[in-house]
């Protein structure tokens, strides 16, 4: 009984938290939050001019009206017709304001999907959360690897796999040399015309980790530097822009 | 020689010091009750790591043989230990394997090898006494005997299982380092070989790895000589759990080199930044502070070695780096920027260390001069010459006098002193630094010759943890921590004041192998 309450005491704390910024918000500018959940009247009133150009005509003005036809891609496999990631981006800070469960439904620690729609992308509780809205607000704009990533359109699960991606979870090396190998390749393109082992992808260290330098969430660095001091490497993500 | 049961684990025996041990026993039982189970913990009061720490109450998985470090020791530990039953699993705390062991010289002290070289070459006796006498010598005494015996007798095995069942190829010479009276290094270009043979043994034998992980704290009830080490903390990423040992937890995690204020607080004269280091920059000392904190002694933590001829300006240890440690069996030169020898080529690395630091700051750097034809004998290859000198690390000359203007010596100097030293090889007779002269050091008679800058950089330390023969960590009361091993740079008591050049491999690799097959056996 009192885990129950706490719960219901949590979630209605956690909406007044979510709802109070958005409600003051609205004076002046276009942004306002959608209400009930799922609906985007509240911000895009003439909903029609936010769709692509030459999208057909949708009737309603929710995320209902889209789910129709634009799946979650729950399974990773990026379906045809998914709903595309650069949705977050303009919703999310910095550009956006709206909080994660204005469009997804969330039951901490069971389920995390979308509004209108079955299916669930993970069971995040309420830790799992903050991290993933860390996580989420870095790949929108920390001007690390991940949001060079998200400029590109990629998501979570084009990297990590299917599913919620956990405190302890990493990138092995398959996975980024998927679109940036063979390794080979990379060894090639990095290689200095005047000392060729001074090659960070062909380093005296051997087989290691894209993500010993190139770190999805923080800052990259090339730990070549941490000894050789003077080969003044650079990498991208090295910094916030 | 054979048979000295090193691999034999003995009980701890009650000693003498049962009445303040049983004190020490009786005051952590007291907290225990009053508080419901607190961890031993000896840290300073005041310190973040003194904080109470209760135990944990569960344990996130259970591991037979937790070995900390992916060093020589770490996987040598790891392998031995697998091979032995044991699910071994190890620890390491930076994103890549290898520690200080995979940017390692790669040369590795025994007096024979399955390829017979030295015999092969014609260079001399040596036997595993003459090398554990040369051992004890070079650490003026100060090594403990037993400790010198298991790694002499120890190192040839272990050199052999490297090649046999890992794959390492050494190179097909041995060498005479300083403070050796025989030609027993051997050389393999890079202590890579080595680290990816271990690796290779200890993963085709179902060890495993998990990088990127932190020891943060060593679990044990209390200091009861029959209390045994219980688990440990490790914080991969945000995550911190806790993991239970089964059978055996191996600290294999290396020196303090680069642990500023460790080093500056044992040996104040190397205080400071300032000071080029070897090391990767995760030789730090913290599992020495954990391991004391539930107990652990620790000894001759003052002895820190310099290596005499890293990269005067980065301190990196790299290939050309190491010509000045393998060549004096062969005949290299060692000069002062006068052009003029300023020890015997055949010395300490402690001494040749502080001969360049007699000279003072305007004597930065030394030079070692050496010929052409000395390049394989020494264990070299022609490109690693090329490459030393395309890096600038090297300068060529067809005649010394030529290399002394490239380098920027006085040549009338240098041409008198090389013409003086090969006088000496002649004659069989070093009358100015008495060096012993033997028939494979060649005289700089035909060119192309070469000149290498050196200085000294902190490279190695030679106190830490207190272990036995059976590489047991031993207790500030002298009783074995039961399930607690150690091996390789983090003991102390090996090398004693010094430790000879290529002793650290044979050291890590028997020890390793010690720690990791008396783990497995619970």
């Amino acid at each position: 009984m009192f885990v129950m309450k706490r719960v219901v005491v949590i979630a209605i704390a956690a909406a007044v938290l979510f709802c109070l910024p958005l409600l003051t918000a609205g004076g002046g500018t276009a942004l306002a939050a959608p209400s009930p959940k799922g609906s985007c009247k509240g911000c895009h009133a003439d909903f029609a001019s936010v769709l692509p150009k030459g999208h057909p005509a949708v009737k309603g003005t929710g995320l209902a009206a889209c789910s129709s036809c634009h799946a979650p891609d729950l399974a990773a496999k990026k379906p045809e017709n998914a709903y595309s990631v650069r949705m977050h981006r303009a919703h999310i800070p910095p550009k956006g304001k709206l909080e994660c469960t204005a469009c997804h439904s969330w039951v901490p620690g069971k389920s995390f999907g979308l509004i209108g729609r079955k299916g669930s992308f993970g069971k995040p509780d309420k830790e799992q959360m903050e991290l993933l809205k860390e996580i989420f607000a870095s790949w929108a704009s920390s001007g690390y690897t991940d949001s060079l990533h998200a400029e590109a359109g990629i998501a979570c699960s084009q990297c990590h796999g299917k599913g919620l991606p956990t405190f302890d979870d990493t990138v092995e090396n398959a996975g980024c040399l998927k679109c940036h190998g063979p390794m080979e390749e990379l060894a090639k393109k990095t290689e200095p015309k005047e000392f060729k082992d001074r090659n960070p992808h062909k380093s005296h260290l051997g087989d290691i980790a894209c993500t010993v330098c190139h770190k999805g969430h923080m800052e990259s660095k090339v730990y070549c530097l941490d000894c050789h001091k003077q080969f003044g490497m650079k990498i991208q993500g090295a910094a916030k822009k | 020689m054979k048979g000295n049961d090193q691999d034999e684990v003995k009980a701890g025996n009650a000693g003498g010091n049962v009445g303040r041990r049983s004190f020490l026993k009786g005051a952590l039982a007291v907290g225990a009750v009053a508080t419901g189970g607190f961890a031993l913990n000896m840290a300073v009061p005041g310190l973040a790591e003194a904080a109470k720490r209760p135990l944990p109450k569960k344990w996130d998985e259970t591991i037979d043989v937790v070995v900390i470090g992916s060093g020589f020791a770490g996987w040598s530990a790891a392998a031995q230990a697998a091979i032995g039953g044991a699910k071994a699993v190890v620890i390491e705390k930076m994103p890549t394997y290898g520690g200080n062991s995979i940017i390692n010289g790669g040369v590795y002290a025994s007096y024979d090898d399955k390829f017979h070289y030295r015999q092969k070459m014609g260079l001399g006796d040596d036997s595993p006494e003459l090398h554990m006498q040369d051992t004890l010598k070079g650490g003026d005494f100060f090594s403990i005997p037993a400790l010198a015996k298991v790694l002499a007798e120890g190192a040839t095995d272990g050199l052999n299982w490297m090649i046999d069942d890992g794959g390492a190829v050494i190179r097909p010479t041995v060498v005479r380092a300083g403070g050796h009276s025989a030609y027993r290094t051997h050389a393999a270009g890079i202590g890579k070989v080595y680290v990816d043979a271990l690796k290779r043994i200890a993963e085709k034998n179902g060890a495993q790895i998990r990088l990127n992980t932190a020891v943060t704290w060593i679990w044990r009830a209390d200091a009861d000589p029959k209390s045994p080490v219980l688990g440990v903390e490790v914080k991969s990423g945000r995550k911190i759990s806790n993991i239970k040992v089964g059978k055996g937890l191996i600290l294999a995690s290396g020196g303090f080199s680069r642990d500023v204020k460790m080093r500056g607080d044992h040996y104040p004269f190397l205080s400071g930044e300032n000071w080029n280091c070897t090391n990767h920059p995760g030789a730090t000392g913290e599992m020495i502070r954990f391991a004391q904190s539930v107990g652990a002694d620790t000894l001759q933590m003052n002895y820190i070695q310099l290596y005499p001829y890293a990269d005067p300006e980065t301190g990196i240890l790299d290939t050309p780096a190491l010509i000045p440690f393998n060549g004096p069996g062969n005949g290299i030169v060692y000069v002062t920027k006068q052009g003029k020898r300023f020890i015997s080529e055949l010395a300490r690395r402690d001494h040749v260390s502080f001969a360049q630091i007699g000279l003072g700051p305007q004597g930065k750097p030394t030079y070692t001069i050496f010929g052409d034809d000395m390049v394989e004998k020494m264990g070299f290859t022609k490109g690693e010459i090329e490459a030393g000198l395309k890096k600038g690390r090297l300068v060529v000359g067809n005649t010394i006098a030529e290399v002394a203007q490239k380098a920027g010596l006085p040549q009338d100097a240098l041409v008198e002193t090389i013409d003086k030293h090969n006088k000496y090889l002649a004659e069989g007779k070093d009358p100015e630094f008495n060096k012993p002269i033997t028939k494979a050091m060649l005289p700089m008679t035909k060119g192309p010759f070469y000149a290498v800058a050196q200085w000294p950089a902190i490279h190695h330390t030679m106190g830490g943890l207190r272990i036995n023969e059976h590489a047991q960590v031993i207790d500030i009361f002298g009783e074995v921590i039961p399930k607690l091993y150690a091996a390789g740079e983090v003991t102390g008591g090996v090398h004693g004041t010094n430790r000879l050049g290529s002793n650290a491999i044979p050291d890590c690799v028997v020890f390793g192998r010690v720690a990791g097959r008396n783990a497995a056996k619970g």
